[in-house]
C-alpha cells in the first residue's frame, strides 16, 4: 500500500540545515495498522507529512496504493490526498464556524458528488462513530472525545484507504482515548490501512507494527 | 460547495465584526459616488422634456482654424461654430431631418429693484423641430419670422411668472430686452434641471442680432444640433458635414479649419470643450476608464490590505481544507467568492445610501457637467446604473481579493496544523 524508498528531508534556513529524514526505507502493507514513536523533533510528523503529499521530499521515491508518486503538482496531490487519505490531528482541527456534518462532509465537497450522495456517507460515517445525534452541533457545543469522533468520521467518510492519525489521543482522557481507539481498530479490521504517531507505548503495542525514528533515521 | 461557502462567510462576517464593518464602509461608499454619479449622468443623457429626442441628435459645437503659410494675417481660433458657416454649409447638409442653429448667453437685468440673471438663447425656427418644447401658451416664431428679423420672443414659465405675476394669458404683451421690446409668441415649461442643449428662459431669431463675429466664416458663437431619423443615419450625417468642411478647407487656401464631430450627447460630454483636431472618443474614453479605475483602485487596495491581515485568522481552516484534498485554485475560488460576496454586500449598502443621500441633498450638491449647467445629484434607475453598479462591485471583489486569495492559497498546510503537528 505504502513504499517509501530512500526517503530524505532537509530543511533549509539562512543559518542552518536540518536534516529531518535520512534515507527512509519501508513498506506498509495494505491492511497494516502501523505505529510510528519517537523522541520529539525525531521526524515523525515529517514522515507523515511526506506520507500524505503534504510535503516534498528532498530525495526518494514514495508509492501509494501502488501508484508512484512522480509530480507534486499541486492539483494532482490534492486530488490522491482526497482520495487515498484521511487525516486525524491531535487538536482534532475541525472548522468552528461550520457543524458536524458540515465538517463531516468536507472531503467530499472537493469531489463531483450529487448531494444526495454526499448526505448518505456523512450519515454512514457519523453512524460509525455514534455521533448521529450531534450532526447539527458546532465544535465549540462538543467534548474533546466527541471533537475527536467527529474529527474521525471525517478522515473516513471519503472511504480513504489510507489514514494518518497524528497523536489522536494526545488531548483525551484515557477513557475516551480507549473509545477513539476502538473506533481505530474497527476501521482497521474493515480494511483500512492507518498509520499511528504515538508517543503512548500501550497503544502502539495494540497495533500490527511498530517503527522507531531516531534523529530522522528508522531504528531497531 | 457554495453553499459552504456561503455558510462560512456568514460565520467569519459575523465574527469579526470590526473587519466586516470596515470592509462594508469602504465598498459602500466606494459604490454609493458610483452610483449618484452613474444615475446623475443617466438621467442627462436619457432625455426628458425638450430633450426627449436626444438619441437621435448629434451636435457640432467647436470649431478650430488654423492659418496656412499663405495667409497674411490670423493664427489658431477655436470657437464655437459661425454663423455663416451654419447659414451657408452646415444647415444644407441633406441626410438630417431637421438642423438647427443656436447660440446661448447669459441674460442679466434688474427687475423691480432685483438683481435677475437668466439664460437667453437665440435660435433658428427649426430649433422648435429638433427640441421637443411643451408650448402652454402661443406658438415658437415662423421660418418667415426669422428671415423677416421679427422682434418676437418664446419665454418660459417661470420667466413669465417673473415678469408677468399672474397675468393668465400674456400672448402679444412686450419683454425689454436691452433696448428691444420682444412680442411673447409663446411661453413654455421650463426644461428640466438636467438638460444640457435645450436651455434657455427666453429664446429670440438669431437674425434680431448682428453678431459681432458675423464676417467671420467658421468661428463664432453657434452650436449646430442636427437631428436624425435615427441613430443609424449617425454616420451619413458626420460623412457629410466632414465632407463639407474639407471642401471648405480645400477651397481656403489661408485656412486649415476642423469641425468637431457632430457627436452625440455622451460622445460630447466626453471629449469635452478643447481642440477639435485633437478630439479623439478612444482616448476620452481610455482616459475616463482609467479615472474610474483609479477610483475604485484606492478603496480596493485598502481592502487588498484587510484581506491580507485575515489570513492569519484563517491558516488553519486553509490547512485543513488543503488536507482534505482542496487544491490551490479551489481555495482561490472560495476566497474570491467570499470577497465578492462581501462587495456585493457593500454594493447593496451603497445603493441605498445613494438614493439616501440623492433624497437628503440633491441640490445641496451639483454636478458641473459644462459651463452653465451644474447639475443637481438625481435620481433615477435604470438596467445601465443597476449594471454599472454591480461591475463595480465586481471589479472590486476582484481587485482586492486576488492577491491574497493567491497568498493563501499558497500556504504550506503542515506549517499551520499545530498541536500534534502532521
Amino acid at each position: 500500500m505504502i513504499k517509501l524508498e530512500n526517503i530524505s528531508k532537509v530543511y533549509r534556513t539562512k543559518e542552518v540545515e536540518t536534516l529531518a529524514l535520512d534515507n527512509i526505507n519501508f513498506e506498509v502493507k495494505e491492511g497494516e495498522f502501523l505505529s510510528v514513536m519517537g523522541p520529539s523533533g525525531c521526524g515523525k510528523s515529517t514522515l507523515l507529512n511526506i506520507i500524505g503529499l503534504l510535503d516534498e521530499p528532498d530525495n526518494g521515491k514514495i508509492e501509494l496504493d501502488g501508484n508512484p508518486i512522480m509530480t507534486y503538482e499541486d492539483k494532482k496531490t490534492a486530488k490522491m490526498r482526497n482520495q487515498l487519505v484521511g487525516f486525524i490531528f491531535q487538536s482534532f482541527h475541525l472548522i468552528k464556524e461550520l457543524n458536524v456534518y458540515d465538517n463531516v462532509e468536507l472531503p467530499l465537497i472537493y469531489r463531483k458528488m450529487a448531494p444526495s450522495e454526499r448526505k448518505k456517507k456523512v450519515t454512514e460515517s457519523l453512524e460509525k462513530v455514534g455521533l448521529m445525534n450531534r450532526m447539527y452541533h458546532y465544535p465549540s457545543q462538543m467534548s474533546g472525545g466527541q471533537c475527536q469522533r467527529a474529527a474521525i468520521a471525517r478522515a473516513v467518510a471519503g472511504d480513504p484507504k489510507i489514514i494518518l492519525a497524528d497523536e489522536p489521543t494526545g488531548n483525551l482522557d484515557s477513557v475516551i482515548g480507549h473509545e477513539v481507539m476502538d473506533i481505530l481498530h474497527n476501521l482497521n479490521k474493515n480494511g483500512t490501512t492507518i498509520i499511528m504517531v504515538t508517543h503512548d507505548e500501550i497503544l502502539a503495542k495494540s497495533t500490527n507494527r511498530i517503527v522507531r525514528l531516531f534523529d530522522g533515521r528508522l531504528v531497531g | 460547495m457554495l453553499k459552504n461557502y456561503f455558510k462560512i462567510f456568514l460565520k467569519i462576517a459575523s465574527k469579526n465584526r470590526l473587519f466586516t464593518f470596515l470592509s462594508l464602509f469602504g465598498i459602500s461608499l466606494t459604490i454609493m459616488f458610483v452610483m449618484i454619479f452613474s444615475m446623475t449622468i443617466a438621467k442627462i443623457t436619457s432625455g426628458a422634456g425638450p430633450e426627449a429626442g436626444i438619441n437621435k441628435i448629434i451636435f457640432s459645437e467647436r470649431v478650430k482654424t488654423k492659418s496656412t503659410e499663405q495667409a497674411t494675417k490670423g493664427g489658431i481660433n477655436i470657437n464655437s461654430c459661425g454663423r455663416i458657416l451654419c447659414e451657408d454649409h452646415l444647415k444644407k447638409i441633406k441626410n438630417a431631418e431637421a438642423i438647427s442653429m443656436y447660440s446661448r448667453d447669459m441674460w442679466e437685468f434688474i427687475f423691480n429693484g432685483k438683481y435677475q440673471k437668466k439664460i437667453l438663447t437665440q435660435t433658428d425656427a427649426e430649433y422648435w423641430e429638433v427640441y421637443n418644447y411643451n408650448f402652454i401658451q402661443g406658438r415658437p416664431y415662423t421660418r418667415e419670422e426669422v428671415i423677416n428679423k421679427a422682434n418676437l420672443a418664446v419665454i418660459t414659465r417661470s420667466l413669465k411668472e417673473l415678469l408677468f405675476g399672474n397675468e393668465e394669458n400674456i400672448l402679444g404683451k412686450t419683454v425689454r430686452f436691452t433696448s428691444m421690446d420682444l412680442v411673447v409668441s409663446g411661453v413654455v415649461e421650463d426644461p428640466p434641471e438636467t438638460s444640457q442643449n435645450a436651455i434657455g428662459d427666453l429664446y429670440f431669431p438669431y437674425t434680431i442680432i448682428v453678431d459681432s463675429d458675423y464676417g467671420n466664416i467658421y468661428t463664432g458663437g453657434y452650436v449646430v444640433a442636427f437631428k436624425a431619423a435615427s441613430s443609424k443615419q449617425f454616420g451619413i450625417i458626420r460623412s457629410e458635414a466632414q465632407e463639407m468642411v474639407a471642401r471648405l478647407d480645400a477651397a481656403d487656401t489661408t485656412k486649415i479649419v476642423f469641425l468637431s464631430g457632430p457627436y452625440t450627447q455622451i460622445e460630447k460630454m466626453m471629449v469635452g470643450y478643447g481642440d477639435p483636431e485633437e478630439y479623439s472618443i478612444g482616448i476620452s474614453i481610455f482616459r475616463y476608464l482609467l479615472i474610474a479605475f483609479a477610483f475604485i483602485l484606492l478603496p480596493a487596495i485598502n481592502l487588498m490590505a484587510l484581506n491580507f491581515a485575515r489570513i492569519h485568522d484563517r491558516s488553519e481552516e486553509i490547512a485543513i481544507r488543503k488536507s482534505f484534498g482542496a487544491a490551490g485554485r479551489v481555495l482561490r475560488g472560495q476566497f474570491l467568492f467570499e470577497n465578492i460576496l462581501m462587495t456585493l454586500a457593500g454594493g447593496a449598502i451603497g445603493i441605498i445610501l445613494s438614493y439616501i443621500i440623492v433624497a437628503l441633498l440633491g441640490h445641496t450638491f451639483t454636478l458641473s457637467v459644462s459651463f452653465q449647467s451644474n447639475v443637481p445629484l438625481t435620481f433615477s434607475f435604470n438596467i445601465l446604473v443597476f449594471v454599472a453598479a454591480l461591475v463595480t462591485c465586481l471589479v472590486f471583489g476582484l481587485l482586492s481579493g486576488y492577491l491574497p486569495a493567491v497568498r493563501l492559497s499558497r500556504m504550506k498546510p503542515a506549517v499551520y496544523l499545530k498541536g500534534g503537528e502532521l
